[in-house]
């Protein structure tokens, strides 16, 4: 009946910083792209399992505060330390601290061979954006088998990180 | 006051694999959830009911609308089946007046079906009421934007 609630199936929201603007912020610089966090929650569930459209916009809110939170406490370690630039150690602490102990493991595998492929295309890879796809297809397995191994139960993990594009974070410096 | 601060090259990755197994968590938890009531269809309640019991997704217990907690309530009354019968029958009552709630409408709908005649009982419930969620969520989104 009604209009349905815009939500971008691409990539826009890294255009903008919602901080460059004094008023509110638009809902697609607020959210990850709705299509992504399908395709995402699609691969915890059995093939017949299906996903309510107003699910995947709780999930939309949900996990933009997962950022929120994860960084509001890695941001406030940096300060007390005195330090200006938030690195990969001051998040993975913050997610210990904050009861997501369990994600510590998988995504320190995947820093590792994140840096392992960073290393053979230093160029690309520095920019953040660019890394090899040839080369993250080629993690995915590696990172699902050790994932596995882990005894996690989260199924099929694959690396596609240039699907994820977080505007709020878009600042390369 | 806020002093400017920077992020290193590594976060936005770290970050996004970390959302995504955060997505795929919350996923297969409400999932668990959903196939709990025979359900194939995550919605938005079963999401709010893993949040309310896990530990670690107490952050997010201030996003979910008052409708999906009330859903909550509701569900934790399925455990009874003896109750299950009478709390159809008044949910079924008031939910045709009661607009903030359109997900427990559905869930009423389902299990009236299941308890009734199984697959016959469904069908007529389902096109009954077919119309009626689709309006009122579209409303309750427009009021919660």
């Amino acid at each position: 009946m009604s209009d349905a609630p815009p939500s971008p199936t691409h990539e826009s929201g890294g255009e903008q910083s919602p901080r460059g603007s004094s008023s509110g912020a638009r809902e697609q610089d607020r959210y990850l792209p709705i299509a992504n966090i399908s395709r995402i929650m699609k691969k915890a569930l059995p093939p017949n399992g299906k996903i309510a459209k107003d699910a995947k916009d709780t999930m939309q809110e949900c996990v933009s505060e997962f950022i929120s939170f994860i960084t509001s406490e890695a941001s406030e370690k940096c300060q007390k330390e005195k330090r200006k630039t938030i690195n990969g150690d001051d998040l993975l602490w913050a997610m210990a601290t904050l009861g997501f102990e369990d994600y510590i493991e998988p995504l320190k595998v995947y820093l590792a061979r994140y840096r392992e492929a960073e290393g053979d295309t230093k160029g690309s890879a520095r920019s953040g954006d660019g890394s090899a796809t040839p080369d993250q297809v080629g993690l995915a397995g590696q990172n699902s088998q050790l994932v596995h191994q882990g005894s996690l139960n989260y199924i099929g993990l694959q690396v596609q990180p240039q699907h994820l594009v977080m505007p709020s974070m878009q600042s390369h410096e | 006051m806020f002093t400017k601060q920077m992020i290193s090259s590594e976060i936005p990755m770290l970050m996004s694999k970390a959302c995504e197994i955060f997505i795929q968590e919350l996923t297969f938890r409400a999932w668990m959830h959903a196939e709990k009531n025979n359900k194939s269809i995550v919605q938005p309640c079963d999401v709010a009911k893993v949040i309310m019991q896990t530990d670690t997704m107490n952050f997010l217990t201030e996003i979910i609308p008052n409708n999906l907690g009330d859903f909550s309530v509701f569900d934790a009354k399925e455990e009874n089946i003896a109750n299950i019968a009478e709390e159809n029958e008044v949910s079924l009552s008031f939910t045709a007046g009661f607009m903030g709630n359109p997900m427990m409408k559905m869930d009423s709908e389902e299990n009236a079906g299941n308890i009734v005649e199984g697959n016959q009982a469904t069908l007529p419930y389902t096109s009954g009421f077919m119309g009626n969620p689709m309006n009122m969520m579209n409303m309750d989104n427009v009021r919660m934007k």
